[in-house]
């Protein structure tokens, strides 16, 4: 069972996470889930809370992994309802129970293990609490609420329960990132001192516009207004809207502020932000932010710059650049978007080449030699190398394909749950809320246009 | 005057013959391998990634495409050629009461095969006029759709392949090592 230490340090969450973990679970994950395929009596029986667009992610990565029994699948759109319905009988030869009301479903099912949570944002945490309040583990997406007390709610809710509850930073079970923390920054070091870190997601306008609904599809307007929504089109945006989410610094941003956090192995001291209703000038979200945060690590001072910006694709898509005197690590659950590379002055990476801990990427052209007097202020080109390998192939309707990025921290879920907690999570709700807290106050400083001091008060559940 | 063949006039026979050969060989080749490839693919193998000549514990893997052939690898008209003929309103298909016919179905099915029977019976020497006839009228049919989706380089290309199926018409009179020589 997880019961994390409630007196866990900001500082050392990241050494306990990772340690506590170990690479090797995150293999033996779907060791444990095989052996729960065995019978139905040992499978994992699952509700599925919110199959929209999310929800609908997560069950195609779920629906890999052995073991599982989709029971009852809940939410308050009948299309939604429906389409998870579908999805299930089409996977497990029989249709779940489908309920438009979470508090019918707990109070009507049996036998439930655990609930997978991907409802709005300011869903999350009464959902969760509700879930673990009744005895069952809970996978929640990130962010882990739209306010910090949400989520301090379900760090207490986890603690005083005693059961399970992941929180979906999907990155954290990722075998590239734990390969790069583990072995490339703290076993070999080979960024030397992290000074700077650099991440961004940018994506384009057409990506981030309202989604559009068919009339005919609508639900009804008292249905909508219980559950907080004031009409249907602000069901389908929700997370454009200040009450229900924390817009694009929570919904993009959180993912990679928490690999900040977790890599470094600390939390922040300050923020100061910046953002904008640039081009989206109706939204009650920024559609563009930026911010700085500043940490106190045991190595130094690090800054990290964090854009997100629904505005523009410009920058090339989603990653998090970790800088160093010595090397740079480019991450991205996109492989494409994967680079390291050696300072020229550092020691060689070569060794690490030959025990095949990194691949050497093909020289990158020379600038010409009479580039002027500029070229004298340039450092040499860097070396490039890229990571030696990825997430493995599963079979899929349309052949082999890489595993979903959100099946090892699924897996990783539902092991700790076959094995009543004996398997770790990669990111409990405490976990989470150290790594999360921070990016609440992103928002709160681009407003007022002023830096933020953490506090333990700020920072502390 | 001698009523035997002069020794200078028996060089261009022979010549005619090794040119007949060639170009049965040449034009059974293509098709028999263009037929084959119809039927491959690619698997793909992951294996983990080895760190220190083991097993990395972190379930990083690598993988690698190998190019194979199988039945269920088969796929007549390219996929990527195929969605613009779907596109294509004369490559519609057709409702015949409770029976549809979809031409373009039929002819990614029949193509590989066809391509290998032609090619086969053109190797082996087998109504060698007839098969290249058909052969002919294959590639007539590959550039009508090639017409269709407007591959002007393509169309060419089978150009070049029906003028030397003409040529080795031409030299019908001239082939040797036929299992069957009528048609």
């Amino acid at each position: 069972m997880n019961q994390p230490s409630s007196s866990l340090s900001r500082r050392d969450f990241l050494s306990k996470t990772t340690a506590g973990v170990g690479a090797g679970l995150v293999l033996g994950a779907p060791t444990i889930l095989r052996a729960a395929e065995a019978g139905s009596s040992d499978k994992i029986h699952v509700a599925l809370c919110g199959m929209g667009k999310q929800g609908r992610v997560l069950f195609e990565a779920m629906s890999n992994i052995p073991g599982l029994h989709f029971q009852a699948v809940c939410d308050i759109w009948e299309y939604n309802r429906q389409s998870g319905v579908a999805k299930v009988n089409a996977l497990q030869g029989h249709k779940p129970t489908a309920y438009s009301d979470i508090d019918e479903m707990l109070a009507t099912e049996k036998g439930l293990d655990a609930v997978v949570v991907a409802t709005p944002d300011f869903w999350h945490s009464p959902h969760t609490v509700k879930c673990l309040e009744a005895g069952l583990n809970v996978y929640c997406e990130k962010m882990m609420s739209n306010t910090i007390d949400g989520a301090r709610a379900m760090v207490k809710a986890m603690e005083k329960s005693g059961k399970l509850c992941q929180i979906g930073h999907q990155r954290r079970s990722n075998p590239r990132y734990r390969f790069v923390l583990d072995q490339l920054i703290n076993g070999n070091k080979i960024c030397g001192q992290i000074v700077n870190i650099n991440a961004q997601w940018n994506r384009a306008v057409n990506s981030s516009r309202d989604i559009a609904f068919s009339p005919k599809l609508i639900i009804k307007q008292d249905i909508l207004e219980k559950y907080g929504f004031k009409n249907m089109s602000q069901f389908m945006n929700w997370r454009t809207y200040r009450d229900l989410s924390g817009g694009p610094i929570s919904d993009l941003g959180a993912h990679q502020i928490d690999i900040f956090n977790w890599f470094l192995g600390a939390t922040p001291k300050s923020v100061f932000a910046s953002g904008g209703r640039d081009f989206f000038k109706e939204r009650e979200h920024f559609d563009n932010v930026m911010a700085i945060f500043d940490y106190d690590t045991p190595q130094g001072g690090v800054r990290a710059f964090y854009q997100v910006l629904t505005t523009t694709s410009a920058g090339g898509g989603y990653w998090e650049s970790f800088m160093g005197t010595e090397g740079n690590i480019k991450m991205s659950e996109q492989t494409a978007y994967t680079t390291l590379f050696r300072e020229d002055s550092a020691p060689s990476w070569d060794p690490l080449v030959e025990r095949g801990y990194l691949k050497k990427k093909a020289a990158l052209p020379k600038p010409a030699a009479n580039s002027g007097a500029i070229a004298s202020y340039e450092s040499k080109p860097p070396e490039g190398f890229e990571l030696p390998g990825d997430l493995p192939m599963v079979k899929t309707a349309s052949g082999n394909s890489p595993k979903p990025p959100h099946q090892p921290h699924l897996e990783n879920f539902f092991a700790a749950v076959a094995s009543k907690g004996a398997v770790k999570l990669n990111c409990d709700a405490r976990h989470a809320f150290l790594s999360e807290a921070p990016i609440y106050y992103v928002n709160p400083s681009a407003l007022s246009h002023q830096p933020i001091q953490f506090t333990p008060e700020h920072l502390s559940v | 005057m001698s009523t035997e063949t002069e020794p200078c006039c028996q060089t261009p026979k022979l010549g005619l013959t090794y040119g007949a050969l060639l170009l049965r060989l040449w034009l059974a080749v293509r098709a028999i391998q263009t037929g084959i490839e119809k039927y491959a693919g690619t698997s793909v193998s992951d294996q983990p990634v080895k760190m220190d000549g083991a097993a990395n514990s972190y379930g990083l893997s690598a993988a690698s495409s190998v190019k194979e052939y199988a039945m269920s690898h088969y796929h007549g008209v390219p996929a990527g050629l195929m969605d613009k003929f779907k596109a294509e309103p004369l490559m519609r298909s057709y409702s015949l009461g409770s029976f549809t016919l979809d031409p373009l179905k039929i002819y990614d099915v029949v193509l590989g095969p066809t391509l290998l029977v032609l090619g086969v019976m053109l190797l082996l020497g087998i109504a060698t006029r007839t098969s290249l006839f058909l052969q002919g009228l294959l590639y007539i049919s590959l550039t009508w759709g090639l017409i269709l989706i407007k591959q002007d380089d393509g169309v060419s290309w089978l150009g070049v392949h029906l003028v030397l199926i003409v040529m080795a018409l031409a030299l019908a009179d001239h082939n040797r090592f036929a299992i069957l020589k009528k048609w």
